[in-house]
């Protein structure tokens, strides 16, 4: 298990899901620790991650940014980011800037643990 | 239009927290230093002045996202997160409409000139989606010519893109 200030992270059967502790991302220090603690998600090379949005009710494009490193960096090295949970105006958010089309995008947690389970069980 | 937001000197003058005047107009002026954590407490300010007058949650939720970004873009983009120089705020809260105004100190640029973000080919670059967002939850964004200052409007009555009016206050 991960935890820090801002992302939570536990493992699920080989599933990293990353909660974000924060309802909005904006100052230095939360973007800084945001974006460190995305990239530490990346530091397993093939990690599958889903990010639960649970509770997060802003996001700026700061933000965005940083999910869209972890994404390359993940992809990068075989793994994959999913991310579930998100409020609808986040999901709006992501709509407009067409990131829904780079990411994968569950309505819940739990389906994409079964989904990224059951991709893993197919794969191996 | 708004109100030209004067340049003022580098150096001394740029002040450690935002400062706040009013004028006739009903504007509110701010002048804040170039740090992100500065953004938060104008924020609370505006969003303050429109639950005072009603304003839905959506409604709220726009002209938030749009806000941030317009400073993010001052301090980040703008002024190169530039201690020394620093970001002029005016804004103006109406039972009709919200205006706010965004002034760094910068080299300036072409808005139009910003790569479209959501094109394929720059679907994965980390950054340039701020304008974008601005535009897509103001129903006004009109840059000055050097693209140093910004000036954006909601109306009330205009809904949130992507949210028929929820009725919820903010």
């Amino acid at each position: 298990m991960v935890k820090d200030n801002i992302i939570h992270a536990t493992d699920r059967n080989g599933v990293t899901v990353a909660r974000i502790c924060a309802e909005a991302i904006l100052n230095e220090d939360q973007v800084r620790a945001f974006g460190q603690a995305l990239l530490a998600l990346a530091d397993v090379p093939g990690r599958r991650v889903i990010l639960n949005f649970l509770g997060v009710h802003h996001l700026t494009s700061l933000a965005l940014g940083g999910l869209i490193r972890l994404h390359k960096r993940l992809a990068e090295s075989g793994g994959e980011l999913c991310l579930a949970d998100i409020d609808p105006r986040i999901w709006e958010i992501f709509t407009i800037t067409r990131l829904d089309r780079l990411f994968r995008i569950f309505d819940r947690e739990e389906e994409a643990v079964a989904a990224l389970l059951a991709e893993g069980r197919a794969g191996a | 239009m708004p109100p030209s937001l004067p340049k003022e000197g580098r150096g001394p003058s740029v002040p450690s927290r935002p400062t706040e005047t009013h004028d006739a107009a009903g504007w509110i002026e701010e002048v804040l230093p170039t740090r992100l954590t500065a953004i938060r407490e104008s924020e609370r300010r505006v969003l303050a002045r429109l639950a005072a007058l009603g304003y839905g949650e959506d409604h709220c939720f726009a002209v938030r996202l749009a806000f941030e970004e317009a400073l993010i873009n001052a301090m980040k983009h703008g002024n190169r997160m530039d201690p020394s120089r620093q970001v002029r705020l005016a804004y103006r809260v109406s039972p009709e409409r919200v205006e706010i105004c965004v002034a760094d100190e910068g080299a300036g640029f072409r808005p139009d000139c910003v790569p479209d973000p959501t094109v394929d080919e720059n679907l994965q670059r980390p950054c340039g989606r701020g304008v974008m967002l601005m535009r897509s939850y103001m129903d006004e964004v009109i840059y000055s010519a050097n693209g140093t200052e910004v000036h954006m409007v909601k109306y009330r009555a205009n809904p949130v893109r992507g949210f028929p009016e929820s009725g919820r206050r903010c």
